[in-house]
């Protein structure tokens, strides 16, 4: 399945750039194959394939910057549009912060196998594929409750992918990887009318790291099912437990304003509160690129800088930025990485039923909807589901809410972090326990 | 901010569908061959030579796509270059072509599709694509049609003046550049601006096994202006963005003057907005944008996909009340120039105006070919999709509110405690509980009938047929936005336009503080 061409390829474009008039440029060519087997209600709904390829150039001209992608990697196409990207950065601006990262931040990097690539992908077959998206299925009509199932949607995905960057400073890199993603999804009929929907999945790099999927299938439709005869609650300033799937939602708004883009931009919070308070010292958490077999994790990032370890909180206060190679340049900061790989938290060490029976009032957020943060400010508005939790365990469902408050204040009131850091996401979050949280509702 | 291949590959929460206008500089695309060209008013197929492919090609992939029973096949060529150019600390330093070029090949059953893409035009590479889609089906062979006829009665919708393929970019720096220098000069607080600008032209080309060959020319381009500001030791950013299928003609004085007003005002009027209370409030939503309201309240639950499946609110509501007779609601493909306007669905279906809520009753839900046939009624000219690589989906368009019998000033005065919503940036909705958000950037208190303090950053959250039954009051000042707004569905992006007149919305639960 490899495809040894795709280095050759970024190379050939480079050339291409520097004889067209490029003093330094950078290419990235991939080929990828990805699979869908969609089923719904007892039979196959969608089947999809494709191995797609993809080639993408920066060009660094006269102290000019331009950049392109393509699809078409005919050589005269490829010839044609790197000629036309060296005109179009010849009619810019000069920028003198644009020029290929230092040399020095490609060397260092890890020697360990991340396993990303499964080797057995290719053994994979359209009937297992088939088999476990209706075995998902099954076991979602399974559950006590499935009469009130009104359609069952499951899909299994499978994809590989081959990713080779050069860069003209001496720079050549390639990874390869393998996924595999089984989701379930429910929709019940609720006797007031409605049709709540709830889902579960799964995403790994191995085959064989895959988790029971019988079990995957009925937590969809349990899921679902609790969801029946959720109302909405009364406004409130309540205490807030968030189900570790959901979590990584809230902490995705951490992650924008911590970018130098947006400390340059003046578009952070952040800025200039490196080594200040931000969180309480539960809020404890590091990039982590080099987990073996992680979501995120990669030897080198998009500019072939190696990947290292960036402590980002410690015990709440604010330790790293990440900083790319252009905008590193502007605020003359050194580069960390040029985006989120994993994350990897400081876990507490109960359980999420633990967590509840010690917070006793509140509500255990399962899922978000909609609502937005502004990464300047701080302030933010999310609607939210999810379950009362009344005496310490699980009462009545709730829906139709929201919460608002401000960052820098709601990481302050963070006073617990679940053992359980959730697998399939490259943010790995915990339930998380905040205090003190405006709950909007009646 | 996260890896590529992460974003690709990282689960998108399912049961949900979104909306938000498209980020600054997001689409940073590139080029290659042969510029595109559009043909004749509606003339033969003008683009065999753009694909490099003929007839018999064509009629050689349907009847390898139909070789395992297939009912139905379509091919669906695409050939898209879109360019970026982008202005950060007062230069014109950065800019991108983006070229996707590729078919579709598409296989139905009843409802079972069978989908492959390639970006490679050879017979083999096609003829490979089509026999995986085929796989869908089982039964014996049938065949491709025998001769090919080129659809007529497509409207010219979005006809350029000044076509993209003849502008230079040192024609589009000086947009760029001016209104930098003049966000900068227009408030001191302004202390940043990035301005992004985008065009696109792309010719799609759907083959099917009825026989049909439909191609359209769809141009698009946006303009964002984004600015940080900063008072006493605080800061504010915001945007404002303006988008349509045009030529650079686009570009008029009052347009840019337009972005550029907006932009800075919808800024520095941050620094004296609160947040309003939490809790049930009258929702009193200003001619425009506010068709995110209709968005997500009704129209994802109304794509006939979700009704077919059973898994929409709406599902059994179809010829019922579900609003007040003041309250008509549709998608229309038929705006001239708008983001959502389209000649041609892309399954090669005419594209007009379809009726949702007829005076509170609804009328129609919108159709791709596959729950058109479900329904057995006519195709609504919803079938969309992001590019080739991915299957057409039943998707609106551009979706408003018609005008209604109040004014403006009534409703305001109406209302003794509540809010205006004047700005959004994004949106969402749970189809089947049909419980939807949408985020308000900017907007004011209303305390006894006049708008007392602007508010800001607040999250609205709502169940779509109960705040639809909630819906009393309908302005005469029906406005459609221009702005850069993409709707996403099943893991796919499409722009979109949005409509309303100034309405009110007797409780809507707002997510305030204190």
């Amino acid at each position: 399945m490899t495809n040894p061409s795709m280095l050759e390829i970024a190379r050939r474009a480079v050339e291409s750039a520097k004889a067209k008039g490029a003093s330094e440029a950078a290419a990235a060519a991939g080929l990828s194959r990805e699979v869908k087997v969609g089923w719904r209600d007892g039979k196959v709904e969608k089947i999809s394939e494709a191995t797609s390829r993809g080639l993408s150039l920066q060009l660094y001209v006269d102290g000019r910057y331009s950049a392109v992608s393509t699809s078409d990697l005919r050589a005269e196409a490829v010839e044609d549009f790197v000629g036309k990207a060296v005109a179009l950065a010849r009619a810019l601006a000069p920028d003198p912060f644009r020029k290929l990262p230092d040399p020095e931040l490609y060397q260092g990097q890890a020697e360990i196998d991340l396993e990303l690539e499964d080797p057995g992908y290719d053994k994979i077959t359209a009937e297992q594929r088939r088999r476990i998206a209706q075995a998902l299925e099954e076991s979602a009509r399974a559950v006590k409750g499935a009469e009130a199932i009104v359609s069952v949607t499951t899909d299994f995905s499978d994809g590989w992918s081959e990713t080779a960057r050069v860069a003209s400073n001496g720079f050549e890199g390639v990874r390869r990887d393998t996924a595999y993603w089984p989701v379930a999804e429910v929709t019940v009929r609720d006797p007031d009318g409605r049709r709540p929907e709830e889902y579960d999945y799964a995403g790994v790099c191995h085959f064989g790291d895959l988790p029971e999927l019988a079990a995957l299938g009925r937590r969809a439709a349990e899921r679902a099912l609790q969801r029946i005869g959720s109302k909405k609650g009364e406004s409130a300033t309540l205490t807030l437990a968030i189900d570790n799937r959901a979590s990584g939602r809230l902490v995705s708004y951490l992650l924008g304003p911590l970018a130098a883009s947006a400390l340059q931009q003046k578009h952070s919070m952040f800025e200039g509160k490196l080594g200040q308070q931000i969180g309480s010292p539960m809020l404890d958490l590091a990039d982590d690129p080099l987990i073996v077999r992680g979501l995120g994790s990669r030897l080198f990032d998009r500019e072939g800088i190696a990947a290292r370890r960036l402590p980002v909180f410690e015990a709440g206060v604010l330790r790293g930025y990440y900083v790319d190679n252009y905008y590193g340049r502007k605020l003359e900061m050194r580069p960390t990485t040029s985006g989120t790989t994993n994350l990897a938290w400081k876990l507490g060490e109960k359980s999420q039923a633990e967590l509840l029976a010690q917070m006793k009032e509140g509500i255990l957020v399962t899922g978000f909807l909609g609502g937005n943060s502004n990464g300047t400010t701080g302030d933010f508005s999310l609607g939210i589901q999810g379950f009362r939790v009344r005496g310490g365990v699980l009462a009545e469902p709730v829906a139709e809410m929201n919460i608002s408050g401000n960052h820098l204040e709601l990481w302050k009131r963070l006073v617990a972090v679940g053992n359980d850091p959730f697998a399939y996401s490259n943010l790995r979050t915990p339930t998380l326990v905040f205090e003190g949280v405006q709950v909007a509702g009646t | 901010m996260s890896d590529d291949r992460i974003s690709r590959r990282q689960f998108m929460g399912v049961s949900a569908a979104t909306i938000a206008a498209a980020a600054m500089g997001e689409s940073l695309l590139g080029c290659s061959r042969a510029a595109v060209r559009p043909t004749g008013a509606t003339g033969g197929i003008g683009y065999f030579g753009q694909f490099g492919v003929d007839e018999p090609l064509v009629r050689n992939t349907l009847a390898a796509a139909l070789g395992r029973g297939g009912e139905y096949a379509d091919l669906f060529f695409q050939h898209r270059i879109t360019n970026y150019m982008g202005l950060e600390d007062g230069e014109v330093n950065r800019a991108s072509i983006n070229t996707e070029l590729g078919v579709g090949v598409r296989v139905v059953k009843g409802d079972q599709t069978g989908y492959a893409y390639t970006e490679d035009f050879s017979p083999e590479s096609l003829k490979r694509a089509a026999e995986t889609a085929a796989a869908v089906a089982e039964g014996p062979a049938r065949q491709a049609p025998p001769s090919f006829r080129v659809s007529d009665g497509k409207a010219q919708r979005y006809p350029m003046q000044v076509s993209w393929e003849g502008v230079e970019p040192k024609q589009k720096l000086p947009i760029l550049a001016d209104l930098n220098a003049r966000a900068l000069k227009a408030d001191a607080r302004i202390k940043k601006v990035s301005l992004s600008l985008t065009d696109e032209v792309g010719v799609i080309l759907v083959a099917d096994s009825l026989g049909r060959l439909v191609e359209d020319f769809q141009p698009m381009t946006t303009l964002s202006l984004s600015c940080t500001a900063e008072e006493k030791g605080r800061r504010e950013s915001n945007r404002y963005g303006s988008a349509g299928r045009a030529g650079f003609e686009f570009y008029s004085p009052e347009r840019l003057d337009r972005v550029l007003s907006e932009a800075v005002a919808r800024t520095t009027i941050l620094f004296e907005a609160g947040q309003p209370p939490a809790g049930e409030l009258p929702v009193v939503l200003a001619a425009g944008s506010s068709g995110i309201l209709l968005h997500e309240a009704i129209g994802h639950g109304m794509e006939a996909d979700f009704n077919r499946k059973g898994v929409s609110i709406f599902a059994d509501r179809m010829g019922k009340p579900v609003a007040k007779p003041i309250v008509s609601i549709v998608d229309d493909g038929s705006l001239d120039g708008s983001r959502g306007a389209i000649n041609v669905d892309d399954e090669g279906n005419l594209a007009g105006r379809t009726v949702l809520v007829d005076q509170g009753v609804l009328a129609s839900y919108m159709h791709d070919s596959i729950s058109a046939k479900h329904y057995g009624v006519e195709p609504t000219g919803n079938g969309r999709r992001q590019s080739y690589a991915f299957a057409p989906v039943p998707r609106m368009r551009a979706t408003y509110m018609l005008p209604g019998p109040h004014t403006k000033d009534e409703i305001i005065a109406s209302v003794k405690k509540g809010i205006l919503a004047e700005t959004f940036t994004n949106g969402q909705v749970q189809i089947g509980a049909g419980d939807f958000t949408f985020y308000v950037k900017n907007g004011w208190l209303i305390e006894d009938g006049k708008l007392s303090r602007p508010i800001k950053d607040v999250n609205l959250i709502g169940n779509g047929p109960k705040v639809l039954e909630q819906i009393d009051m309908v302005a005469d000042d029906m406005a459609i936005d221009e702005g850069t707004w993409m709707c996403g569905k099943d893991g796919q992006s499409v722009p979109v336009s949005l409509g309303m007149p100034t309405v009110r919305v007797a409780s809507v639960t707002v997510g305030g503080r204190g």
